[in-house]
């Protein structure tokens, strides 16, 4: 009886397309491709959102605008250069890298080159070359450093 | 602390207090558009009342200030009374054209609307938003002036009212509007 | 009546804050001790008037009286009663009344627990606290006042905003203001030292568990701003490099270098000028912070509601009291000799430096990268965004330097690190270092940061953990007791050193969770009917069907997803579309399932009239080892706070 059964839905199973009943969806090339974009160019009403992690509806209009570009054949340089043209610099999710922008782009590494520079030739000049003593024993320093900050202390 | 970076603090906090300052003054509308001297991106789309096809081509060589607006927009009503008076000002004038765009809209809302505060001239509506992206629209409202030779002079974004007003009519269109006439 | 009440308390509070600045000079100035204790009475006051302000404002929206302008915007009749509380700091408004109620009482609480010990520091102390407390009371009474009515009453309030609707929300503000308030009591003792001339290292050793624990409010309340992005904003991400996260983030940074080097101070007398710089700096970002956000400056271009008159009333303000600190600073230098002696430029006081200098330029890469949009429009006219893409890049190089300076720092002696030492100390280290890069690229991880981050991670968590090792060990031997009981013993001979190590072990915790969920995270965004599935890695998500669910004050579509791996079922999720019924606006309710130690995260942006929803799922592998640990480096801080007093002190 129950072999039956199974035949049977087998059988109805066999003769209709089976996406009818439940598909397997994917992401298509597509798809991809407008995420891939959208995370670039910033949702241009939020407070630095890009449009793909934006639910205002101009980033929805923005990401159908890619999608709708890319279908058309564009490359996503071109799209970039479009988006570019409408609304400048603003829409690039990272300030360009030319112009005055390099000042920013290079801010961080300048500053730590500079600044361990500054600490190496500092530290160069506190380094006294006192008598070599045992690492074992406590420095003798500490009873002038005592007396230095007692002096300090002073009003 | 040496002298030299006593200097550098004062010098930069100084600078620091000045850019705050600044950006207090800064008017968060003013925003530069990189349209300005370029040619103004073609639209086609359907008239919010008739339906009918309306174009920009179709004013080709005429002055046009084209104004983006939303039912949903809070600025764009404190703003509707002036945009209708701008309209009533150049009218007459057969080298100056206005258009609403209807942006982000349901049609039965923008219908509602235009009964609502009236109208005197055309609106087309964007659909899928691709006339605002065209134009770099941030919101509504903001406000366009293309010339006749269909190059973007002016953008505001903005109600346009008091002081913009008399600076858009005065400084922008009437100048563009005067430039055809005086050589005929 | 209620709400009147509170607001004539915080106008006599703004009266007290006066007399609090007034009898403190008072007190410097006729070395009467009676007027320090005006001052403190004043100040306790204060705190007892700002509490009935506070919970006037409470009880009103507890009571739902729309009749008051500052609840009938930030509340509606269906707000849940949890959110309503949270409600009194949702707006501005509140959430200078809530700061200006921590300001008060830490202040109180300072001034009467160190009213014994430090009686020369008080009437400093209560001055610089009032001060600041007179500067945010005023902008409360003169300009922003939560305590106006609105008339005609509205039947119903507009509601709290939707995404603020979170408990996660709830503590966020409270945390961070503790935190950027906690930095305001080692500033004022600071103060106190350079107004008063005793420059020595008294302050900092009272200061110090002040210290701490505003740094672990404030990383609290960053973590939980963290959690809440990632649960409510439901694109699956915690940290958007926004202006008002960077706000947040740039008094963390340099409190974080603040509390390294007064280590220095406090066992080289050493840095002296440069602590009270950096604990300046870190007050003054707290409260450039607060100007930031509140102000409007930085916020995006459609925000039409800003209000110029209280930016410049703000940042009047603060000017005042970050330029009066500096200028101290400046005059008090010349005093400030610190005795510089070293041996070896290899040596823990250098590593410190670098220590400091790396979290300086972090922090001034975010101050940078924050600002710089306002600076483009000064000077050049234009617009221009920084963003996420730029922080990243930028910050890991800092971010890894600071990890692999935390794993040698402790190790390094002080004054010379000999050849033998570094060896002794680091061999296992680097080796390990090496043998985890070597097993990332056995499993097939080839992304150079996530290289860079294993060497750094190994090398800096063997440290640590062949130090409890040896350690451990030690005690064990000694007390003739287990490895456990060992490790018990030496933590509790040396508990402060040991619950730092332990917050390290939580920041590389930390740091590992940050690399994995942001380089290896997957996403895909389908389409798709009820009965429809798709796959994101191993995991199928079937969509069973989409319902409508209804809470308190919203309505939603719910999407019932099944989760399966290899055709075993693993869990439902349901993510809902959410539209609030006050304000209309619509929310994306994330669901989550935590899988080894990583997390599921669905969202259902959209569902069309025709019942084809759009379905976000997004995988974040290691994600909980970030809030782990956040986790881990409260429970070491909470363990420095909490160690018992001893020779130290």
């Amino acid at each position: 009886m129950i072999s039956r059964y199974i035949l049977l839905c087998l059988l109805i199973s066999l003769a209709l397309p089976w996406h009818v009943c439940a598909e397997v969806v994917d992401e298509t090339e597509l798809d991809i491709q407008v995420r891939e974009i959208s995370k670039t160019l910033r949702c241009t009403v939020c407070q630095t959102e890009n449009i793909w992690e934006s639910g205002a509806p101009l980033a929805v209009q923005m990401r159908g605008a890619i999608r709708e570009r890319l279908t058309l054949g564009h490359s996503p340089e071109e799209i970039h250069a479009y988006f570019l043209s409408r609304y400048g610099d603003y829409i690039l999710m990272q300030p360009p890298k030319h112009g005055a922008n390099w000042l920013i782009w290079l801010a961080p590494f300048v500053l730590l080159l500079v600044g361990g520079f500054f600490i190496y030739s500092e530290v160069r000049q506190w380094v006294k070359p006192t008598s070599p003593q045992p690492q074992d024993q406590p420095p003798p320093l500490d009873l002038e450093a005592r007396k230095k900050i007692e002096r300090e202390l002073q009003p | 602390m040496n002298r030299g970076i006593q200097f550098i603090l004062v010098v930069g906090l100084i600078a620091l207090f000045a850019l705050f300052l600044k950006g207090l003054g800064g008017d968060p509308r003013s925003i530069p558009t990189v349209l300005i001297g370029t040619t103004a991106p073609t639209f086609a789309g359907p008239d919010v009342e008739s339906g009918k096809t309306l174009s920009l081509d179709q004013y080709k060589g005429k002055v046009v200030l084209l104004n983006f607006w939303a039912s949903w927009c809070y600025e764009c009503k404190v703003e509707h009374n002036d945009i209708l008076r701008l309209h009533q000002q150049f009218k007459d004038n057969p080298d100056f054209v206005m258009l609403g765009v209807n942006y982000q809209d349901e049609l039965p809302n923008a219908k509602e609307y235009l009964k609502t505060y009236g109208s005197s001239f055309q609106h087309v509506r964007d659909i899928k938003g691709t006339m605002a992206i065209d134009y770099g629209v941030y919101g509504v409202p903001e406000t366009f002036v293309i010339d006749q030779q269909g190059i973007i002079r002016h953008k505001w974004v903005g109600p346009i009212v008091g002081q913009v007003y008399t600076n858009l009519t005065e400084q922008v269109i009437s100048p563009l509007l005067h430039k055809t006439q005086s050589p005929t | 009546m209620i709400i009147e009440i509170g607001h004539f308390s915080v106008v006599v509070a703004w009266v007290l804050t006066l007399l609090g600045i007034g009898s403190s000079v008072l007190a410097l100035r006729s070395r009467n001790a009676e007027w320090v204790r005006v001052g403190r009475i004043a100040v306790t006051l204060t705190f007892a008037l700002l509490f009935i302000g506070m919970a006037s404002l409470v009880y009103s929206f507890l009571m739902r009286d729309f009749s008051v302008l500052y609840v009938a915007n930030n509340s509606n009749s269906k707000l849940p009663f949890f959110y309503t509380v949270a409600a009194v700091w949702g707006g501005h408004e509140g959430s200078l009344l809530l700061w200006a109620f921590i300001l008060s009482s830490f202040s109180t609480l300072a001034v009467w627990l160190h009213w014994r010990t430090q009686p020369t520091i008080m009437p400093y102390l209560i001055a610089v606290e009032s001060a600041v407390m007179l500067g945010f009371l005023s902008l409360i009474v003169f300009l922003s006042s939560p305590f106006a009515r609105l008339v005609p009453t509205p039947l119903d309030g507009k509601d709290l905003n939707p995404l603020l609707q979170d408990p996660a929300m709830v503590m966020h503000p409270p945390m961070l203001y503790m935190g950027y308030v906690g930095f305001s009591i080692p500033f004022s003792f600071a103060m106190a030292a350079l107004f008063s001339g005793r420059l020595g290292e008294e302050w900092i050793k009272v200061t110090q568990r002040w210290t701490i624990f505003a740094w672990l409010c404030l990383t609290t309340g960053i973590l939980l701003g963290g959690y809440w992005a990632y649960y409510e904003l439901g694109w699956g991400g915690y940290w958007g490099w926004d202006p008002v996260e960077n706000a947040s983030f740039m008094p963390w940074l340099v409190g974080t270098a603040y509390l390294h080097s007064v280590l220095v101070q406090e066992k080289r007398k050493m840095f002296k000028v440069w602590n009270l710089l950096l604990i300046i700096v870190t007050f003054s970002l707290s409260l450039i912070g607060t100007f930031l956000v509140r102000s409007g400056v930085l916020t995006s271009v459609h925000t039409f509601a800003t209000d110029p008159e209280r930016g410049l009333y703000i940042l009047i303000f603060i000017t005042t009291i970050i330029g009066t600190a500096f200028g101290a600073l400046i005059i008090q230098s010349k005093h400030l000799k610190s005795q510089i002696e070293m041996d070896s430029f290899i040596s823990r006081e250098s590593v410190f430096l670098f220590n400091n200098l790396f979290f300086l330029v972090a922090a001034a890469t975010v101050f940078l990268g924050t600002l710089y949009p306002l600076m483009v429009e000064t000077f050049q006219g234009g617009k221009v965004t920084v963003g996420p893409p730029y922080y990243n890049a930028v910050f890991m190089p800092i971010a890894l330097g600071l990890l692999f300076l935390m794993g040698i720092g402790p190790y390094i002696p002080w004054r010379k690190a000999s050849a033998s030492n570094i060896k002794k100390h680091f061999l296992i280290p680097t080796i390990a270092g090496v043998v985890t890069v070597v097993l990332l690229l056995i499993s097939g991880i080839y992304s150079l940061y996530a290289l860079a981050g294993g060497f750094v991670v190994g090398f800096s968590g063997s440290a640590i953990l062949v130090d409890f090792g040896k350690i451990s060990q030690l005690y064990a031997n000694r007390e003739q007791v287990n490895l456990f009981k060992g490790f018990l013993k030496a933590f509790s001979a040396n508990q402060r050193r040991y619950s730092s190590l332990i917050t390290h072990i939580g920041v590389l915790v930390l740091v590992v969770g940050i690399i994995a969920s942001t380089i290896y995270q997957t996403e895909k965004v389908v389409s798709m009917k009820v009965g429809d599935s798709f796959s994101i890695e191993n995991y199928e998500m079937k969509l069973l069907n989409i319902h409508q669910v209804e809470g308190t004050n919203w309505k939603a579509q719910e999407g019932v997803f099944e989760v399966t791996r290899d055709d075993e079922v693993i869990t439902k999720l349901r993510p809902q579309k959410r539209v609030y019924n006050a304000s209309q606006s619509p929310t994306t309710e994330s669901a989550i399932h935590a899988i080894n130690m990583g997390h599921i995260f669905l969202t259902m942006p959209d569902v069309s009239p025709e019942g084809v929803a759009v379905a976000r799922g997004v995988i974040n592998p290691l994600i909980l080892w970030v809030w782990g640990g956040g986790g881990i480096m409260g429970l070491g801080v909470l363990l420095n706070i909490f160690r018992p007093r001893r020779r130290e002190e």
